[in-house]
């Protein structure tokens, strides 16, 4: 694994004090909150920082941490020394685990993974992990209440559509039998339902961090992240699709060929429509109990006048249609 | 790694599901009393099911979980948070009318 700089990460010297590190993990959240922000990687970079917070605002953490020396560069490989972490009260590093813990990782996502290119967001590093024992699943489980995990899972349009399966590995923690506690991954499917829109839970109960002591496990919450499509922008339930069309069809009306989510459809242009004009193709959009609607925004697209017959035909138009398309700016300031 | 787990409970949280207030909190990374200030404020309108029990809509859980996030990892309080939504929320609709008018504009 790779050493991570925390230091390096928040930006602040090695002898930075502690309203030094608030103050940088301050700035450096409020430019890279993933709910924010419009930084590229804003959210790998935001998992980075809040992993070395965790590390730097706990004094235990951070004089474990220091103890490592000056001398590591980010990205170098590493590996915890044999003495590791010896003299501080947490433990339950790699090797470690089952120790009594405290000040527990909270990973803003933790336990699950996507595969089949979903973008479920992971526990902190391996490097965190090996060190401090990750975000453990048993962490803010005191009492023996389980925990639910939260896990994000990325669909494209037509898969929010149509419903679709996303294969997850998911980390949980399990007993052996000399009651030390280590962290197995298993592999489930999810089959995610059609009309999922953004921002929308999945719950699968059961399926997040089991309670101690018996108590039933937690559930796994996935959030759906529906991405940007190449034709139809999304709002809610309802998608718009900027649809293009010939003059002709706009002044004299036409029936054209439109694409939808569930397929293409036929729709009817009235005759004199103009660009932006949006039409509606009820039900087209994601379905649920009250399906969307789908609209498509005219833009009326003009033929290049590039042929002598395409122009003979603007001058023949120019001649006989006494068109002014700015009658309407006519006025007090301005005689175009 | 285990085998493929199937068939376990999937459920997906939609329009007609309310949710405790409790499983909000726990859903939101908020406490009960910023619920109840949000609910002040407008941002959620919660129903009570029985005397005391306190009921919210699954459809405001995307909006409360990003306030829960913003109260949670920028130190920020309840009406800034709300605040900040909306404002982001505003954002957006206006980024969205941009790429509108821009597909409008463009030659093709």
């Amino acid at each position: 694994m790779e050493f991570r700089d925390y230091y390096k990460v928040l930006g602040v010297e090695r002898a930075a004090g502690a309203d030094q590190i608030k103050a940088a993990y301050r700035r450096l959240a409020r430019k890279y909150h993933p709910d924010v922000s419009k930084e590229p990687n804003a959210e790998a970079r935001f998992k980075e920082m809040q992993e070395a917070y965790e590390v730097l605002k706990d004094p235990e953490k951070r004089a474990a941490y220091d103890q490592l020396g000056a001398n590591w560069k980010a990205g170098e490989q590493f590996r915890p020394p044999p003495d590791w972490g010896s003299g501080f009260e947490f433990s339950g590093g790699a090797g470690r685990a089952g120790g009594a813990r405290r000040g527990a990782g909270r990973a803003r996502w933790s336990g699950a993974a996507a595969q089949d290119g979903g973008s479920a967001e992971q526990d902190f590093s391996d490097f965190f992990s090996s060190l401090f024992g990750g975000s453990s699943p048993f962490a803010g489980s005191a009492g023996g209440a389980a925990r639910d995990h939260h896990a994000r899972v990325g669909v494209d349009l037509e898969e929010a559509y149509r419903g679709t399966t996303r294969t997850l590995e998911l980390r949980r923690p399990e007993v052996k039998p000399d009651g030390s506690v280590e962290l197995r991954t298993h592999t489930v499917r999810v089959t995610i339902p059609p009309g999922v829109t953004e921002g929308q839970l999945i719950r699968l109960a059961g399926q997040g961090a089991p309670g101690a002591g018996g108590a039933r496990a937690g559930d796994l919450y996935l959030e759906v992240h529906v991405q940007p499509h190449r034709l139809f922008a999304l709002e809610g339930r309802d998608v718009t699709l900027t649809f293009p069309v010939a003059p002709w069809e706009a002044a004299l009306g036409a029936s054209v060929t439109v694409p939808t989510l569930g397929g293409p459809v036929e729709m009817h242009i009235p005759a004199g429509a103009q660009s932006g004009q949006k039409l509606r193709l009820r039900g087209r959009g994601l379905p649920g109990n009250s399906p969307g609607d789908q609209y498509v925004q005219l833009k009326v697209v003009l033929p290049p006048a590039n042929s002598p017959q395409a122009k003979a035909l603007y001058e023949e138009m120019r001649s006989k249609l006494n068109f002014d398309p700015r009658a309407n700016l006519r006025g007090d300031t301005w005689e175009g | 790694m285990g085998g493929v787990i199937q068939g376990f409970e999937a459920h997906l949280l939609s329009e007609g599901d309310w949710i405790g207030a409790t499983e909000i909190c726990q859903l939101c990374w908020l406490d009960l009393g910023a619920v109840m200030e949000l609910a002040e404020l407008g941002v959620v309108a919660p129903r009570e099911a029985l005397p005391g029990e306190w009921q919210i809509p699954a459809t405001a859980l995307p909006r409360l979980r990003v306030i829960g996030r913003l109260m949670r990892d920028l130190g920020v309080n309840v009406s800034g948070a709300a605040l900040a939504l909306e404002l982001l929320e505003a954002q957006r609709e206006l980024e969205r009318r941009i790429r509108t008018l821009e597909r409008l504009a463009s030659d093709h």
